[in-house]
């Protein structure tokens, strides 16, 4: 059972394709080898697999010919073609055919490498060469070893440390791991991550707030981690400018104070410091700069100028969005703070600070709002308004920040709705999902008022915004469904209905849930017009129209204070009035006048049962 | 420092030009990368390219950031395989011992939108520092490369400050008691004021509508070459209108599209130009 070992050489790959390729070998070899590979290597020059225990020939197999009705008139021809006399053949199914021996492995293996070769599928991919072949850099080697056999139209070298060791005879596949570890190069990814991991940890408490790590994995063959320092009149800048220099284009590890970690991939270690901490001092030295100069203009200044920022094409400016800021903020009931927030929001996008670091947005507008003597609780809901940032993330804590923060959800919903830019199944380039789920945890964990219909006029807008909470409730889908075609106008109020009515025991449920399916099935579209009283003849019609008079009210002003408790019980009281109603009265009478009286009285019950949601959509 | 990496280009078969004289924002739009890569011809030039980003210009006070600096620009057409080898010997050959150092090749794709053109590559880092672009072309003008070139782009003060162990352009020795600074200072804080307050809007919007204008009429008289100056100086004068603050939300993305389209047709024109050349 030989083991082949297979890789694939290139110039440096960037991180995301190593982790995509790496994530699509197993599947391919084992489609193209029929055993999956016993190890995985990945790293910025190479993916590679080691494969276990292969067959020594491919399986044999039966070629089905012609039937065997024809006999007379294909078998012949059919026989020639494999190579066999007529008298070889045998008879399957009522079908004539030929058991074809499988090829030793090594005569199909170019092919099936190829194949493998040419089936990784990568988001950006180039060309380099007359070949035509398409991989996401330059291919410059290809390995492949059959124990200690070569494969034909496949190299047996390798290249180690591209600074350190050079092309690199591999004699056989298990020589592989060994010889590449004694030429500088780790080639496993997950050796690297340990590594690096290690080696951070023994520099002290390191932090990796912009998520580097995973990338530096994939930027280094044999990771060495060195400490570095920088002169401590930096730490006079805001701190996440600070560690936005180190990590986000350098993805430096900041370790605390002025002392950051970084992972060389070679070279002597004093040098590579050096140049290092010469080269964050620049990057400190300028964001010093710039924020200086951002300072001087001062945060007032930076609002006029976003008049000449575009924000979305389509949608204006980003003087135009601060202008509709200001009203959602307005309409989401805010208050001083919250609406000079407003005005404040998108200051720093004028800021020649963020547009070197971006990731700075939000944060640094309120530092620049503090330096202008501004209330603390405007800063602060600048700082807070793209919370939260992930399905997980923490929301903002003062209620300026979480009414910002809503209306610039909002906002982005509704110019991307309005734009047509509507996520399509995986594909939500604007991330209009996880606004959409900020915005109900602002609504729901955050406490804040958001009325649903204001918010959002377009109802293709707020269908998609509420059936985000089916995932975020853990309340079956079903109440959630009939809670969102409740009279609550409150976003918030929707989930807590939804919860209200997922916990309510079976025998509590059933009573409503019959009044209102049966009012509902009954009363059909029957919408328009009031009940006539002096067309009610019986006792228990009369007696409903009374109780529905009553408890309509009662219902709609317990829900519109949001106590589903007393809106429920409310609703409840019905249930006896009704069944009496359905035992006593016909319906469907030949008068069509109190026909008609009749379903009227049923639809006016069914709206007011219906305020608290459409029970229809709960399955009994 | 430039005359070694030109002569070591040199050895390995590159015409070694002078810069272009029309100002360009990157040695990417001199006509001896944009047009040469090209078509189906062979072509292989290094050359030191004066850039011009009035936008980016600081008056001369911020150490890192100028609208006028030089790119030392490399174009090997097609790739050869050794392409990276040729580089890194092209650093060895400025006396940077690669082994004492730590250079990476970092992920950086290149997108130029007002050229039609984009193609893969890295930012070199030496010692986490970016010394070089380095870039397979993939698309220009809007059309596939036939063969596919290797751009090489060193940002020469950056290079300088690692050879030198300089924190700051400006303090790069030039000549021998000559900083970059005493050089160009003044010239940036001069250039920064006009780009920024003193340019004329009025001249300059008529400009670009001239040099547009001339751009196709030249097209239509079968001169793509002097057609594409036209395009250079037309993202120039736009350049210019930017940093003045006079192009409004709407208009920017409007001149971008005017200005795409003329670098579009002058490569479709140049690139028929070849090919009747060649049927001759």
């Amino acid at each position: 059972m030989p083991t082949l070992l297979f890789e694939i050489g290139s110039e440096e790959l960037p991180a995301s394709a190593v982790v995509a390729g790496a994530r699509q070998l197993p599947e391919l070899v084992t489609a193209q080898l029929g055993v999956e590979p016993a190890r995985v290597y990945a790293g910025p020059r190479r993916l590679a697999v080691r494969v276990e225990g292969l067959p020594e020939r491919t399986p044999d197999e039966w070629a089905k010919g012609p039937p065997v009705a024809l006999r007379e008139q294909a078998a012949a021809g059919f026989s020639k073609r494999h190579g066999v006399s007529v008298d070889d053949l045998d008879e399957r199914d009522g079908f004539l055919g030929v058991t074809v021996r499988g090829k030793p492995l090594a005569e199909v293996l170019p092919d099936r490498l190829d194949a493998i070769l040419r089936a990784l599928a990568f988001p950006k991919t180039m060309r380099w060469d007359a070949s035509g072949l398409r991989y996401p850099r330059p291919v410059r080697w290809l390995l492949a070893r059959l124990d200690e056999a070569a494969v034909e139209g496949f190299g047996t070298t390798t290249f180690g440390h591209r600074f350190i060791a050079g092309e690199l005879d591999v004699p056989r596949a298990d020589d592989y791991e060994r010889l590449l570890r004694e030429a500088n190069v780790e080639p496993d990814a997950v050796e690297r991550d340990r590594a690096v991991r290690a080696g951070l940890d023994a520099h002290g408490d390191w932090s990796d707030p912009l998520g580097k790590l995973a990338e530096v994995v994939h930027l280094v063959e044999w990771p060495r981690v060195q400490e570095g320092t920088f002169a401590e009149r930096y730490l006079g800048l805001p701190e996440r400018v600070v560690v936005t220099a180190m990590q986000s284009h350098q993805r430096y590890f900041p370790l605390g104070a002025n002392r950051f970690a970084f992972v060389a991939n070679g070279g002597d270690p004093e040098t590579v410091r050096e140049g290092n901490e010469r080269v964050l001092t620049g990057r400190l030295e300028d964001a010093t700069f710039t924020f200086e100069r951002d300072v001087a203009r001062g945060i007032d200044e930076l609002v006029r100028n976003l008049a000449s920022i575009t924000f979305f094409a389509g949608a204006g400016s980003f003087a135009d969005k601060t202008g509709r800021l200001v009203q959602l903020v307005d309409e989401l009931g805010g208050g001083e703070a919250p609406r000079e927030a407003a005005r404040l929001a998108k200051a720093d996008q004028a800021a020649e600070l963020v547009r070197e670091f971006p990731d700075l947005e939000g944060y640094i507008g309120a530092e620049y709002a503090r330096l202008a003597g501004y209330p603390e609780a405007v800063a602060k809901a600048i700082e807070e308004q793209y919370l939260p940032d992930s399905a997980s993330g923490a929301l903002p804590e003062t209620d300026a920040g979480k009414i910002l923060a809503a209306a610039e959800k909002i906002d982005n919903l509704r110019v991307a709705f309005g734009l047509g830019h509507k996520p399509t199944g995986s594909r939500d380039p604007y991330g209009l999902r996880r606004a959409a789920i900020g915005l109900l945890r602002l609504a729901t964990e955050g406490a804040l008022p958001i009325d649903r219909t204001t918010a959002f006029p377009d109802p293709e807008l707020r269908d998609f915004v509420e059936e985000r909470l089916e995932g975020l409730l853990d309340v079956p889908v079903e109440f959630v469904r009939a809670a969102r075609k409740s009279g609550v106008r409150d976003l918030g109020a929707v989930a807590t209905l939804a919860s209200f009515l997922g916990a309510l025991d079976d025998d509590r449920l059933e009573p409503v849930h019959t009044v209102f399916t049966r009012a509902s099935r009954i009363a059909g579209s029957q919408g328009n017009g009031s009940v006539n009283p002096s067309l009610l003849t019986e006792e228990a019609e009369v007696q409903l129209a009374r109780a529905v008079e009553s408890e309509e009210a009662r219902i709609a002003r317990e829900v519109e204070e949001g106590d589903f408790e007393s809106a429920f019980e409310a609703a409840a009281t019905l249930a006896p009035v009704v069944e009496r109603f359905f035992d006593e009265v016909l319906v469907m009478a030949e008068d069509a006048a109190i026909r008609t009286n009749r379903l009227r009285l049923l639809s006016e019950l069914r709206d007011a049962v219906g305020a608290l949601g459409d029970f229809s959509e709960i399955p009994r | 420092m430039l005359a070694s990496l030109q002569a070591y280009w040199a050895e390995r078969g590159c015409v070694v030009m002078q810069p272009y004289h029309t100002e360009v924002a990157a040695g990417t739009m001199n006509p001896a990368t944009f047009l040469r890569c090209l078509g189906p011809n062979e072509w292989r030039t290094a050359y030191v390219e004066p850039v011009i980003r009035p936008t980016d210009g600081r008056y001369g006070e911020n150490p890192f950031r100028f609208q006028h600096y030089y790119q030392l620009q490399v174009i090997l057409k097609p790739t050869p395989d050794d392409v990276l080898d040729q580089y890194w010997g092209s650093l060895e050959a400025l006396g940077i011992d690669l082994t004492r150092h730590d250079p990476r090749l970092v992920e950086d794709d290149w997108e130029q939108p007002t050229l039609g053109a984009w193609g893969l590559g890295w930012e070199v880092w030496l010692d986490g520092m970016e010394i070089t672009q380095f870039t397979y072309f993939q698309q220009l003008g809007g059309m596939d490369v036939e063969l596919v070139p290797a751009e090489i782009t060193y940002g020469t003060e950056r290079l300088a400050m690692f050879l030198q162990g300089k924190d700051s352009a400006l303090e790069l020795e030039w000549a021998p008691g000559i900083t970059w600074g005493d050089v160009y200072r003044e010239n940036e804080r001069q250039f920064s004021a006009y780009n920024f307050e003193a340019a004329s809007v009025d001249m300059l919007m008529r400009h670009f509508d001239g040099y547009e204008a001339e751009c196709g009429r030249l097209l239509e008289l079968g001169l793509p070459l002097p057609a594409y100056d036209q395009v250079l100086k037309c993202s120039h004068t736009f350049n210019l209108l930017d940093a003045r603050g006079a192009v409004s939300v709407s208009e920017r993305a409007a001149y971008i599209g005017r200005v795409r389209n003329l670098a579009r047709n002058v490569a479709r024109a140049y690139v028929e130009s070849l090919d009747a050349h060649a049927a001759v």
